[in-house]
């Protein structure tokens, strides 16, 4: 009675040690790395950043800056053998001149620069839905998409509403005038539908854990209906990469709205605070369209490089064992 | 009243008649040249105009012509409509895949959609491109041409409910919205500001 009493204490012991254990044994620390995969030229500061817009003659450093050029920044994580991305930039090269772009590469060609090869990405995950953040999906044929169904859901609405001024895909030549379907052109849904149908779509409701250390927080309307944020475990903390919902890190410190589409802006503030929830503050928001990236005075991005065709890289974070990839 | 002049008189008159007529030529060379080179240089570089951009950012593309614009501008409200149901055909399928509705549903939400491309054509084929757009027209004609087909072929997931069709489908409007893509890029650019 006593050794059995014992055996089932100490199986009792080991399993309870096994269940604390359980978290620390599947905790993973990813590598993170930045890649720019253009850069949206000459921007008017103040069509993207409002609380910047250009004053003339004035000498307040928030007011006098007259244009930026907007990088279009994608997350590549690597965590194990997983290698995710995060937003997947675009490659209609036809759109380059029409939107004043620079420095534009394929992605799938701008990830050998960093050693990896576009077959091996696993996970693409969309921030939101938009043409310059889901344009290459063709270019990971391997890969799961990974997509709120909020966000499917806003542009059906939308293409369906009785009025044409918001059923637009857009409503007049040269700009969408941010109608609810804009955004959205057929080939970025047609890329899109083609991920669902190959079976290679993950249609995300809220919040979901993609693995252990890497987690995506809904921010419905923070920049589209079904914007979504992604939280990843990496050595140098927890990073939250914010797509659009984070267009600007600037924006992010000073509590601005940036780059207003389909945006509800006390769901972008919200965004922002989830950032400073899960991160501890705003150094470790991962923007998609900060000017400052790939400097020092956006920290995170400071360990930077100029790659092909002058688009920059970041390396953000390595995980134990990790090599570097900047040359 | 006449006055006579002698042999070398006359010879040296014509010299300098002859070489009169000589510097004449060459000055009035030289001024048709000065001409020609003002107005060269006075001459107006190619039209450009700004077009919306990045957020509203400037990029400079020559200016199209009358008749280009003229046909921009009719072919837009049919590219509207275009684009539109196309995104709603993708749709249909992504509502199949992810089993919020039946094969009857897709029949029931793409088969509308083939006489609306149907009478895009007509409207399409109906324009008068100029010269320089006769390419990007063909262009556009066989991208309804393929999104037309393309209704007809996912329709046919209806009766088999066979994924092939779709797949063949969206082969054709994948193909149809990189040409639909490369036309709007040059008829209105910056259809597509960065979001």
């Amino acid at each position: 009675m006593k050794k059995s009493m014992k055996h089932a204490l100490v199986a009792a012991g080991l399993a309870a040690a096994a269940t604390l254990a359980a978290p620390v044994a599947q905790a993973q620390v990813c590598s993170a790395w930045l890649v720019e995969n253009s850069r949206f030229m000459n921007v008017p500061f103040g069509m993207f950043h409002p609380d910047r817009s250009f004053v003339q003659g004035s000498d307040n450093p928030r007011n006098n800056v007259n244009k930026v050029d907007l990088p279009v920044n994608v997350g590549v994580i690597k965590c194990g053998k997983e290698l995710i991305l995060y937003d997947n930039g675009w490659n209609w090269t036809d759109y380059h001149k029409a939107t004043g772009t620079g420095h534009w590469s394929p992605l799938s060609k701008q990830i050998t620069q960093l050693g990896f090869d576009a077959k091996d990405v696993s996970k693409v995950i969309v921030g939101h839905g938009h043409w310059d953040h889901a344009g290459s999906l063709d270019e990971f044929p391997n890969a799961i998409l990974y997509i709120q169904r909020e966000e499917l859901k806003g542009i059906e609405w939308a293409l369906n509403y009785p009025h044409p001024r918001i059923s637009a895909v857009n409503d007049s030549p040269g700009g969408c005038n941010r109608t609810p379907a804009c955004g959205y052109p057929s080939k970025t849904v047609a890329s899109i539908y083609g991920k669902v149908l190959a079976g290679k779509a993950m249609i995300v409701d809220g919040d979901m854990d993609v693995m252990p250390g890497v987690k995506i927080h809904a921010a419905h309307r923070a920049h589209t209906a079904g914007s979504q944020l992604l939280e990843v475990n990496t050595p140098i903390g927890k990073l939250m990469f914010g797509s659009d919902a984070y267009s600007s890190w600037e924006a992010i410190r000073d509590w601005e709205v940036a780059n207003i589409q389909q945006t509800d802006s006390v769901q972008q503030f919200l965004a922002y605070e989830k950032c400073y929830k899960v991160t501890g503050g705003y150094q470790n928001c991962v923007s998609a369209h900060e000017p400052l990236s790939y400097s020092d005075k956006y920290p995170i991005t400071k360990n930077h490089w100029v790659g092909m065709n002058g688009g920059r890289l970041a390396e953000i974070a390595l995980a134990p064992g990790e090599k570097s990839r900047k040359p | 009243m006449q006055t006579q002049v002698s042999g070398w008189e006359r010879t040296a008159q014509v010299a300098v008649l002859k070489g009169f007529g000589v510097g004449a030529l060459v000055v009035g060379l030289i001024a048709l040249v000065a001409v020609a080179a003002v107005r060269e240089t006075a001459k107006p570089k190619e039209q450009q105009v700004e077009v919306n951009s990045a957020f509203g950012g400037l990029t400079e593309r020559p200016a199209m012509t009358a008749a280009e614009e003229t046909y921009a501008q009719a072919l837009w409200p049919i590219h509207a409509l275009v684009k539109q149901n196309a995104v709603n055909m993708a749709f249909a399928g992504i509502a199949y895949k992810m089993g919020d509705i039946k094969r009857a549903g897709v029949k029931a939400r793409v088969a509308p959609l083939t006489p609306t491309f149907d009478a895009a054509l007509a409207r399409v084929n109906k324009l008068q491109p100029p010269a320089s757009m006769r390419e990007l027209h063909q262009e556009y004609t066989d991208a309804i041409m393929l999104y037309r087909s393309s209704s007809v072929t996912m329709v046919k997931v209806a009766d088999d409910g066979l994924d092939r069709h779709l797949i063949e489908a969206h082969g054709m409007s994948d193909k149809a919205a990189g040409l639909t893509l490369k036309v709007g890029d040059a008829l209105w650019p910056g259809e597509y500001k960065p979001n």
